[in-house]
């Protein structure tokens, strides 16, 4: 039988009582390890093959990951207590999670489903400057610029530097007030796009619960039945409560409601194949302890802090194709690029994690991040255009085949992962009387769509 | 230390074994630091940091890999832990005598907190007792700058570079000295 939120409260108040320290250097390290061991995963990892094409691999680490998942629980910062679940309750929590979702209104809403590895259905496109800092002048430009392009299926907003001049900090009634103003500027740049019924999600821009008590389910603010609640946990499978009331106030509004996690590889779970059964193992554990419609799951690489490099890549890919073959839940992706707008990197990087995650079986994937969100207003609607394109293209393509794309794309830029080029920002990029691209951008995207093509990725129309 | 930083940057060892070295060498630091002169021992301790994620942010993975690093590189780490109170910095770096405030951050609406340690730190008149150094995904270059803060890192062996320059030469040094870009 599935778990109550409050069952849940309750584990958090009477588990094991454990340390910091002892559960982020010790038992996540060590139970870690200990698993990929038993399995025979601990030395799988192939840089030659970014996008494995073997089930047998994806079910062994799905059977790792459970076992984790079983041996390892959560862990609860605020009452220092590891949060433990029976096979039953891990379960019961994958089996009544949604396998679809109806999301918007009208001729502008959208149906996101479950999907397998090489599955022909195409994926739902959520394009974002996500967690991009953006100045008030550009905000609603910025988005509108996203939501023009008809092939972004749902919009997110992304983080705003101050609100009427006023700097939005963390967890104060400024953060509060920037919820609600997030959620207004988001619809008014859907209204200008001419698709005031876009599904959406947030509240994005929300470091701390304050900002989604304030812009989700509010009068004014984020519908419910439009909607996706943001709920993310921290590494290494921690579940404070600060997120666990945003769980309880989607639940009380009545929304879906996103889980989600980033892990790094070089952190807690170590290498790739570490990265890669500790996101099958924590995706597991919020379907049990958060009663999400949507799982997102992010593995990143710690040493360049992005997840279009080779080992990211594979990790991403293996994790994904691990859960879309074994569970129905359906799991989202996040791009996660270092490079800015206006370069071909950029691009070449989007190309890379979209066709992974894609083929892999995701059924959402969130882009785009360009330059690591590091500088402020750098972002454009043209990544976001080219993500949700590289997407939608790529339904139906076989694992072996993205593969091949994106080994001939690496090349071209993983020697730059850690010294990236920044690009232009939002204004320099953007025709900011028509919110089209400048000439420069647009020449870059039209080159790189040609070298996909080539390579045999489909434009949509 | 240089192999383990070296060894981290490559993915041939992990955040855990950094940990694990960094608590080896304290380990070895309490045998030698006693039958060391002053001069030698200066060598091997190369000052006190404290560290901790700004206000708001929950999020501590950086800062977990910088203080591992640092302390594997015979700094003597005060982890304040994540979401932290700009006055705690201020309040535990008084009380330990650090040398370095290190402060990080991944989410843009709790960046303006950086700023109010170094206000703080003007306020009450000690500002010149302390390096103060921000880093993270949120953090440009530029917001050293802007809050007058005494360095900025973008990766994890920068912030160690970061934390020798200052504490080496610091005092003669236009600030903020920026690393890694």
């Amino acid at each position: 039988m599935e778990l109550t939120l409050l069952d849940v409260l309750e584990k958090t108040q009477e588990g094991p009582i454990c340390k910091v320290k002892d559960w982020d250097f010790k038992i996540v390290p060590s139970k870690t390890a200990l698993m990929l061991k038993e399995h025979g995963l601990d030395k799988v990892y192939d840089p030659n093959t970014p996008i494995p094409s073997d089930d047998g691999l994806a079910d062994d680490f799905w059977e790792a990951g459970f076992r984790l998942a079983l041996e390892l629980g959560m862990f609860c910062p605020e009452t220092e207590r590891i949060v433990r679940f029976s096979e039953e309750e891990l379960k019961a929590g994958l089996e009544n999670r949604p396998c679809e979702l109806d999301l918007g209104y009208g001729k502008d809403g959208v149906k996101i489903v479950t999907r397998r590895p090489d599955d022909e259905r195409p994926i739902t496109a959520a394009m974002s400057a996500l967690g991009l800092a953006v100045s008030e002048e550009y905000y609603i430009p910025l988005c509108q610029a996203i939501a023009q392009y008809k092939v972004v299926d749902i919009l997110l907003g992304c983080t705003f530097i101050t609100i009427d001049g006023h700097k939005v900090r963390a967890r104060t009634p400024y953060e509060v007030l920037a919820g609600k103003r997030e959620a207004v500027y988001v619809k008014e740049a859907v209204r200008r796009a001419g698709r005031p019924g876009m599904a959406l999600w947030g509240v994005e821009g929300a470091p701390t619960e304050y900002g989604q008590l304030g812009g989700y389910g509010v009068p004014g603010g984020f519908e419910p039945d439009r909607t996706i609640a943001i709920c993310l946990i921290p590494e290494p499978a921690k579940l404070p409560y600060s997120i666990l009331t945003r769980v309880a106030h989607a639940m009380n509004c009545g929304g879906p409601i996103e889980a989600g996690h980033m892990l790094n590889i070089g952190a807690y779970f170590g290498s790739p194949e570490g990265a890669a059964v500790g996101a099958i193992a924590v995706q597991i554990l919020e379907a049990a302890s958060m009663l999400p419609s949507v799982i997102e799951s992010t593995i990143l690489d710690a040493s360049y802090s992005g997840n279009c490099g080779r080992a990211a890549l594979w990790a991403t890919s293996v994790a994904d194709q691990a859960r879309s073959r074994n569970t129905h839940v359906m799991d989202l992706g996040i791009t996660s690029q270092v490079s800015g707008p206006c370069t071909d990197m950029l691009l070449y990087e989007t190309a890379a994690i979209s066709l992974a995650d894609a083929v892999s079986g995701m059924a959402v994937e969130i882009g785009t991040r360009p330059a690591a969100c590091r500088y402020p207003n750098y972002g454009s609607g043209l990544e976001n255009k080219f993500c949700a394109e590289v997407l939608k293209g790529s339904a139906g393509m076989k694992r072996s085949d993205a593969n091949e794309i994106v080994k001939a794309i690496l090349p071209k830029y993983e020697d730059k992962l850690r010294n990236p080029p920044r690009g232009k920002s939002f204004p320099e990029c953007t025709d900011l009387r028509t919110l089209k691209p400048i000439k420069e951008w647009q020449e870059i995207y039209d080159r790189i769509w040609r070298e996909l093509e080539d390579m045999g990725l489909n434009r949509p129309p | 230390m240089e192999v383990v930083g070296e060894k981290f940057k490559n993915l041939e060892i992990f955040l855990p074994d950094v940990v694990l070295a960094a608590d080896a060498m304290y380990a070895a630091l309490s045998v030698l630091l006693p039958r060391l002169t002053a001069d030698e021992s200066g060598k091997l301790r190369r000052g006190k940091v404290v560290i901790g994620t700004i206000f708001g942010d929950i999020h501590d993975i950086g800062k977990n890999i910088v203080a591992a690093m640092l302390a594997a590189n015979g700094y003597e780490i005060y982890d304040l832990g994540c979401d932290v109170d700009p006055k705690r910095f201020v309040e535990k770096a008084e009380e330990v005598k650090a040398d370095i405030i290190a402060i990080s951050c991944l989410l843009s609406p709790s960046i303006y907190y950086m700023e109010d340690v170094v206000k703080r730190l003007r306020d009450l008149g000690i500002r010149d007792r302390y390096y103060v150094i921000v880093g993270g995904a949120a953090v440009p270059p530029e917001w050293a700058g802007e809050i007058k803060a005494d360095g900025w890192g973008k990766y994890v062996e920068d912030a160690v570079q970061l934390c020798n320059i200052l504490v080496e030469k610091g005092k003669g040094l236009e600030k903020p000295v920026i690393v890694g870009v």
